[in-house]
């Protein structure tokens, strides 16, 4: 499947959400199934299988980490964290040494010092994207070879962020009472 | 007006009910606006009670009165039981029912023990619709199909249930819709404007938080949030604990250890009045602020009491907070702060509290709005989508695109959780994940359906388990397990597996773990019909029939609108399949009629296949159709006509 093909969209990395997001609403305007609640059943099966193949792409094109897999399998490069190469040692220490302050702010309850390293790995995992936007653009399969070391750094980026986020509500909810 | 009721070519019409955990209620579209159906004494809202006598069943405000002095033989807030396990908290918080243990081989789930018989929530639930579809009946003849709203928090197994108890009250169900994007459909429409809106639903046993985007008829959830066992009930609870405190009859369960035992006149019915009088006195501080209440002692006289509602907001504070730890997570999904709203919606009886609407108010920093009823709103919202559903709505325009609340996955090594599908996915949705075997010669893979947030499988809701056996047997790894969840546009999962090799496939409906499997519904179906209601053919006839109506209309939309569109010979093909069924109709054969539905399928598939590319097409182009409405009133013209036809 090409997610997107779907939403009509170039094969291209950098994406104006806010259009996407408006031909995601057309496009479900157009075949969800309570649109066609009172057809008969092989339209209905069909306007749900065109509405799911449609969400489906809109899940995997708005989120970057699953939009740069998407563009590495249609590329022909195996994309997974058993397949590709790993991260660079010292990416790895970096991001070592951002988990051992989130577990300070933690232990510390320090919503400020959380909210800089958030705002710190938010920045940089933006800068990835502008890499890897960069990077998609007419790039030899070696390049993508290279290239799909950014994706794991931005999982990393990501799971971080995720884990910052669940600590910052356990922290708001102490806060409040 | 009699004649409309007895008039058996009625057409059926659709109907929104709002199966609530303290009251129900239905409603319909009437001239374009949703109206909520009342009984002949004028009331909207069923008390969601069910007594069970010797001899009859009784739904509603008679059996509350009968709950007093038959607490166990009268099931309240049934919806907090739905899709719960029989060893579930819930089942041991304050109340007065008693509960049987499941016997090896039956299904998990919870059953209270009702004089000499067994009660599953689904059944006491299908209870409660068959009396809002027999209100639905009184009004409108006959009723076609039922949207059935349900907690937008509520899991898969707590939507399964509610939809088997549709099923086992004979109703259609057309769609469970969240109760708090019902709400906001009730208001879009009213409004007609454009932006975010929060939805803060407080129930009498859930607690909903919902932020939309209105869009041109689009309502898109962004985000959703909640706790499904959080509601008015608790507030109830909470100070019911502290009447029971203050008469010496506190409970064991927020006893100290050693000062306190339960008080041998702690009965159930004791308790059941306990609840009610806090419910009552709730009540009356939302207008005083302070309240007098006479607690009827069991050996006769009254002990006065008095509660201000300045102690009342103190006691639900812990549960306001709880409110508010769902909100903020949902804003943050929804990529938004509280100044980015432009609406906050209240839904739910208890947010009539004063204390709950300050609260709000705080919280998103703006004065909620409250102009519908909010006990109603859920069921309009309901109305209005069963009327888009059935065809016959005005607004071809709107939109409902919804999202699976709590992350969607299945346990990967180590007890861990891997999610394939998170939380605020716009359903209908799909997603793969390819697994493979840990040991040599491995031949079955398990799969565990798990949903909810948290990292380990402990912590999240079992879904259902199974196995897919016969695979080959292989070295460690070589095998390839492709696992896809499918979420349907009623939220409800199902999952595949395949092993890619060998092609070795098996699909589930995800029910097992807590709910009652296909073959326990359908023996209750037929046990139900035995009890009296309408034999099985004239069901199956009826229900034919208004498929095939339903089936027509939008075929003739469809020609109409899009007869470029139109092969040569295909017309009088669609024509003759349509005839067909049409004749089909006027039978009384349940089986022609399905075949005639067959027929006009088979006739209207390639047709159908290019009205959705073109629409595809149309909508990847940014391109809107401009005569939209003019079609729109065509289309109304021939569905009045079939009416007035029907009708004769």
């Amino acid at each position: 499947m090409d997610p997107f093909a779907t939403l009509g969209l170039p094969r291209q990395f950098d994406v104006d959400l806010a259009s996407v997001e408006k031909t995601h609403r057309e496009l479900s305007r157009a075949l969800h199934p309570d649109k066609y609640a009172g057809a008969g059943a092989s339209e209905r099966r069909d306007s749900l299988e065109r509405a799911v193949a449609v969400n489906e792409a809109f899940r995997i094109v708005r989120d970057p980490v699953r939009r740069a897999e998407a563009l590495f399998k249609l590329a022909g490069v195996p994309v997974g964290e058993n397949v590709e190469p790993k991260s660079d040692p010292s990416f790895l220490m970096e991001m070592l040494e951002q988990r051992e302050a989130l577990a300070e702010a933690r232990d510390a309850r320090d919503l400020a010092k959380l909210r800089a390293l958030v705002a710190e790995v938010e920045a940089r995992a933006r800068a990835t994207q502008e890499e890897l936007g960069r990077g998609f653009l007419g790039a030899s399969p070696e390049a993508l070879s290279e290239l799909v070391k950014k994706l794991g750094n931005l999982r990393f980026f990501r799971r971080f962020l995720e884990e910052a986020s669940a600590l910052e509500e356990s922290l708001l909810d102490e806060a409040t009472k | 007006m009699l004649f409309e009721i007895f008039d058996p070519k009625a057409a059926p019409r659709p109907i929104g009910i709002d199966l609530g955990t303290t009251n129900s209620l239905v409603a319909y579209v009437k001239n374009d606006k949703p109206i909520a159906i009342a009984n002949c004494d004028g009331e909207i809202l069923v008390p969601s009670a069910v007594h069970y006598g010797d001899k009859e069943t009784v739904v509603g405000t008679r059996a509350m009165t009968l709950a007093v002095e038959h607490p166990r033989e009268t099931i309240v807030s049934v919806k907090r039981y739905m899709g719960r396990g029989a060893d579930d908290p819930e089942t041991r918080r304050l109340g007065p029912y008693e509960f049987a243990t499941p016997k090896p081989g039956e299904p998990n789930v919870v059953r209270f023990k009702v004089a000499d018989r067994q009660l599953t929530p689904v059944e006491v639930s299908a209870d409660i619709l068959r009396e809002l579809k027999a209100r639905a009946e009184e009004e409108l003849g006959r009723v076609g199909g039922a949207v059935i709203t349900v907690p937008a928090y509520f899991d898969d197994a707590q939507r399964q249930a509610t939809k088997d108890a549709g099923k086992l009250a004979g109703i259609e169900v057309l769609r469970l819709l969240n109760e708090p994007t019902a709400a906001a459909l009730a208001y879009g429409l009213d409004k007609k404007q454009n932006g975010h809106f929060v939805v803060y639903d407080l129930g009498g046993g859930t607690f909903d938080v919902t932020v939309l985007l209105l869009e041109d008829g689009v309502f898109q959830v962004k985000s959703t949030g909640g706790d499904s066992a959080l509601g008015g009930d608790d507030m109830d609870r909470a100070l019911a604990n502290e009447i029971l405190l203050e008469l010496g009859w506190m409970l064991p369960e927020h006893a100290k250890p050693k000062s306190l035992t339960p008080s041998p006149k702690l009965t159930p019915g004791v308790v059941r009045l306990v609840l009610d009088e806090a419910r009552r006195i709730k009540h009356a501080l939302t207008l005083a602020p302070e309240v007098k209440a006479g607690i009827p002692l069991p050996g006769g006289g009254e002990r006065e009491i008095t509660v201000t509602r300045r102690r009342f907001d103190e006691l639900i504070v812990p549960l306001l907070e709880r409110t508010a730890t769902a909100c903020r997570r949902a804003l943050k999904d929804a990529g938004l702060t509280a100044e980015q709203l432009d609406g906050v919606i209240l839904v739910g009886g208890s947010t009539r509290v004063p204390a709950v609407r300050t609260y709000v108010e705080k919280l998103f920093k703006q004065p909620p709005l409250a102009d519908i009823d909010p006990d109603e709103v859920v069921a309009l919202g309901a109305a209005v989508q069963a009327d888009l559903l059935a065809g016959s709505g005005p607004k071809d325009e709107v939109l409902l695109l919804d999202v699976i609340p709590l992350s969607l996955g299945i346990e990967v090594g180590g007890g861990v959780v891997d999610k394939i599908l998170p939380r605020n996915t716009t359903i209908p949705t799909a997603a793969r994940a390819t697994y493979t075997t840990q040991q040599d010669r491995q031949t079955g893979f398990e799969i565990h359906v798990v949903q909810g947030e948290r990292e380990l499988v402990a912590d999240c809701r079992s879904l259902a388990r199974f196995t897919l056996k016969g695979i080959p047997p292989m070295p460690a790894g070589l095998a390839k397990l492709e696992v896809t969840f499918r979420v349907d546009a009623d939220g409800l999962l199902s999952v595949h597996a395949k092993e890619v090799m060998t092609g070795l496939e098996q699909t589930v409906a995800v029910k097992p773990s807590y709910g009652l499997d296909d073959e326990t519904v359908e023996k209750m179906l037929l046990d139900a019909l035995d009890h009296g209601e309408t034999d099985l053919l004239a069901r199956r006839l009826a229900e034919g029939r208004v498929e095939a109506q339903r089936i027509l209309l939008a075929t003739r939309k469809a020609l109409e609108s899009d007869a470029a569109l139109l092969e040569e010979g295909e017309r009088e093909r669609i024509d003759r399949a349509m005839e067909a069924l049409e004749k089909a109709c006027s039978g009384s054969e349940p089986a022609k009629i399905t075949r005639g539905i067959d027929g006009v399928d088979v006739a209207t598939k390639e047709f159908a296949g290019r009205r959705m590319n073109q629409a595809i097409a149309r909508a990847i182009s940014g391109k809107r159709l401009d005569d939209l409405s003019k079609q729109v009133e065509k289309a109304k013209g021939v569905e009045a006509h079939v009416e007035d036809h029907a009708r004769g």
